[in-house]
């Protein structure tokens, strides 16, 4: 059973407030929930709104419909009302609200106790726990952890909001049939928070950056966390700059990383090709939304992936992740670097909007700082050469300021790093940087399977797709039809081998994917591991994310 | 091609620059394990390959971002950028005026003979009005890019130029910077290009450089303005702009404990 609470209004209202404080909230009481926002690009005015859903077992999707609308302005009302189950409950945030609308006024409620409509978040989060029957001791205690920074009469006043939006819920005499308490974890984590502290836990040293959404999530994160973990953290005048900064902090032996989206990520590109020539363990996080160019800022797409896998001119190896679930972001950002040292190339960590900002109960993440082996090596005295040959391509990484004296160059260049146009050297080098392609591909995660083994219908997806189509899987399943799926962590390098005995039961597959024209499935033919199957699609380009309700219909067609 | 064999034209201006790099590095004692070079892209940003440090040739037009990065990762590392002026003036303009406003503790020696060299012969940001090319072949129509002024207007810690063709008081300005302990390091080098600049020649510029008096002092802003305003018939040179203001990485707690490299384990 699950219920699914969105909160909309204006931008700067609090929609994002009240949504957070009841995540936390509810995650506390032992629920398990999932959160999804949706946002337009301003800071001011306009429509977002904020999904939190609560359920008896873990989730891995938002949903299309809402069983509570929290609604704070009349637009929002009208916007989200069609929306609303037929049992669903309406609360508004006004004196009146027409048939089937609880009229609550919120921040008239707010006003009253505290002289400001700024805790009418409190006000309707506290009505909500009174609909679902929850302990409201569990928000309270929340609002107490969150405000106590700020002094005692803010804790109270948030208090006695919370505790007066409960009872105008009840004096209502509505309520809804809410999820058991399930035992959940209490710890929440949204894929930008989970992403952030791997970086920071990893040991990144240095993330130069420009903000950009949806990335400036994981950046600002970063900042926050600097101090704590000694990173440093820099605005870069642009990405051009930003990816240049990590490539001279890696040389130097920083374990290094940026973070951008599609556009930002396109300025990089010539800084990729440069990683890759100078074999700089660089990370770079694309966090996606739709293009081109400008595209939809605030919303949610996977249209990045061919131009990542590609981006950069010549022919370089490298990797790319894209984690499913916030605890995916925390494992892969982690391998992100140590694969980028591990094999001396710039690696790829794909998100996008709906990953970084979905929230979800995760088992306790380790936040000691637990860096990863740079494979920087000293003692290598005046003879040192950076390319020195090697059989898997990676040559021994000194850093500059020891004994070696390091050369790299954008150039064509000899095993010791100078310039050269010595053809035969050109292609000695370049075999030894595409060798490590090889090592890439034999160490590539295997893609991960899920539901009926044997199934007859094989659901493909990457990326942020993992946990809808994880649940359009179950629906599927629950109605007697024969879906599994098969979702890919890393996109990049591609084991024909392995996703073709991965789809080697399977009499149909179909690629679902957030963009319009099947990438993922396109690079998969392309490597040959579709073999002669034919591969069907389910896209979604709308900017909004999928949802297991929204990928069940499209297959049922 | 042995590390001697260079890619420049026979009489080139680069010659002179690198065989006073040496005696300048030698004369500040700079530890060339210690020290890096970083180039973008053109024939002077080949110099690094010529000599005995750790090297850093990057991207056209980003030697600076690079440098920025070594320099925060490390910043016992003496970090000096050597390149031209198509690089850090045209491609790598934005980063120059951010590298400036930064005062990020990087030396750039910038070779600046108002010419592309390596792509034959079009306009830079410092070529003359009317300067005829086979692409500006009516003559450059717009204004050349003063780095001494915008440096000095940013705050920049040491401003300087000189001229290659005077070996003496380049390696005197060079010793300067390469000792000057702050932020950001500005020496502007002219440079005959005896392949595609027959405006800007080892002549004109014999007949116009003047060194600055010691009656100049660097720290004021206004008359250093003034002599970054200068060029003509007379083009000032020494040290024109000095600043007290506080480096970069001085200014960041972070790397109060010591360098980043020192502390990242692993």
């Amino acid at each position: 059973m699950d219920v699914n609470i969105r909160i909309a209004g204006e931008a700067g209202q609090g929609v994002q407030t009240t949504g957070g404080l009841l995540v936390d909230a509810l995650a506390s009481v032992g629920v398990y929930v999932f959160s999804t926002q949706s946002y337009m690009s301003r800071v001011r005015g306009g429509l977002n709104s904020y999904d939190v859903r609560i359920a008896d077992r873990e989730l891995h999707s938002g949903a299309v419909r809402a069983d509570v609308l929290v609604a704070l302005t009349p637009e929002a009302l009208e916007a989200f009302r069609p929306q609303v189950a037929g049992d669903g409950v309406i609360l508004f945030d006004g004196e009146a609200g027409g048939d089937g609308v609880l009229a609550l006024g919120f921040s008239s409620t707010a006003r009253e106790i505290s002289g400001s409509e700024l805790l009418a978040n409190t006000v309707a989060a506290g009505a909500v726990f009174a609909l679902l029957g929850y302990d409201l001791d569990a928000l309270c205690s929340m609002l107490e952890d969150r405000f106590h920074k700020k002094g005692e009469d803010l804790v109270r006043q948030n208090i006695d909001c919370a505790r007066r939006g409960a009872e105008l819920a009840a004096g209502a005499g509505v309520s809804l049939p809410a999820p058991a308490l399930a035992g959940a974890p209490a710890t929440v984590a949204s894929g930008t928070e989970a992403t952030g502290l791997a970086a920071a836990t990893s040991g990144v040293g240095l993330v130069a950056s420009y903000p950009m959404t949806p990335s400036t999530g994981v950046f600002t994160f970063l900042a926050g966390v600097a101090d704590e973990y000694g990173i440093l953290v820099e605005q870069a005048e642009d990405e051009i700059a930003a990816i240049n900064m990590v490539c001279g902090a890696t040389y130097a032996g920083v374990p290094a990383m940026t973070t951008t989206s599609g556009g930002g990520f396109a300025l990089m590109a010539e800084g990729l090709s440069l990683a890759g020539m100078l074999e700089l363990p660089a990370v770079i996080m694309l966090s996606q939304r739709p293009g081109p160019a400008t595209g939809l800022p605030t919303r949610t797409g996977q249209e990045d992936l061919k131009f990542a896998v590609s981006a950069g001119h010549g022919e370089f190896p490298r990797a790319v992740f894209a984690p499913g679930s916030p605890e995916q972001c925390f494992e892969l950002t982690r391998l992100a670097f140590e694969t980028a040292h591990r094999w001396q190339t710039p690696v790829i960590l794909m998100l996008d909007q709906f990953l970084a900002d979905l929230q979800k109960n995760v088992p306790p993440m380790e936040t000691d700082r637990r860096p990863i082996d740079r494979r920087v090596v000293t003692g290598s005295g005046a003879d040192y050469a950076r390319y020195a040959p090697a059989d898997d391509g990676v040559s021994p990484r000194a850093v500059p300021g020891g004994d070696a004296i390091v050369v790299v160059d954008s150039d064509e260049h000899t095993e010791d790093g100078h310039i050269t146009e010595d053809l035969d050297a050109r292609v000695r080098l370049t075999d030894k940087r595409l060798r490590k392609a090889d090592g890439l591909r034999s160490e590539v995660l295997p893609p991960e399977p899920y539901g009926e083994p044997g199934a007859g219908h094989v659901l493909v997806c990457w990326g942020s797709t993992r946990g809808p189509c994880r649940e359009a899987v179950d629906i599927l399943a629950a109605s007697g039809e024969s879906v599994s799926m098969l979702h890919f962590p890393q996109t990049w390098p591609i084991d024909a081998g392995a996703v073709r005995s991965g789809l080697s039961s399977a009499e149909k597959v179909t690629s679902v994917e957030g963009n319009a024209r099947g990438q993922f499935a396109s690079l998969l033919r392309e490597a040959g591991a579709l073999g002669q199957m034919e591969c069907g699609l389910v896209t979604r380009y709308d900017g909004l994310p999928f949802t297991g309700e929204y990928i069940a219909g499209r297959i049922r067609g | 091609m042995s590390r001697t064999e260079t890619a420049w034209c026979p009489g080139c201006g680069n010659f002179s620059i690198l065989a006073t790099l040496e005696k300048a590095l030698d004369s500040a004692g700079v530890d060339r394990r210690g020290l890096v070079l970083v180039s973008g892209i053109g024939q002077a940003a080949k110099l690094p390959h010529y000599t005995r440090a750790n090297v850093f040739n990057g991207l056209h037009g980003r030697a600076l971002p690079a440098a920025t990065g070594i320099k925060l990762a490390n910043h016992d590392l003496h970090v000096v950028v050597t390149s031209g002026d198509g690089d850090m003036y045209g491609e790598g303009g934005n980063h120059f005026i951010h590298a400036v406003r930064r005062n990020i503790g990087v030396k750039a020696f910038v070779h600046n003979n108002q010419v592309y060299g390596l792509t034959k012969g079009q306009a830079s940001p410092t070529s003359e009005p009317g300067f005829v090319t086979k692409i500006q072949t009516h003559g450059v129509a717009t204004q050349p890019f003063n780095p001494l002024a915008l440096a000095i207007v940013e705050d920049a810690s040491f401003v300087a130029r000189s001229f290659a063709g005077d070996p003496e008081h380049l390696e005197e300005m060079m010793v300067a910077a390469l000792s000057h302990d702050g932020g950001f390091t500005l020496l502007d080098i002219l440079q005959p290009c005896v392949s595609f600049n027959k405006v800007n020649t080892f002549k004109w510029y014999s007949d116009r450089v003047r060194p600055v008096g010691a009656a100049h002092d660097p720290f004021d802003r206004r008359a250093a303005l003034e002599l970054a305003l200068t060029w003509g018939d007379e083009i000032p040179t020494g040290i024109i702009y000095r600043s007290e203001r506080p480096s970069f990485e001085s200014r960041l707690g972070v790397l109060d404990a010591g360098t980043l490299v020192g502390r990242c384990g692993g």
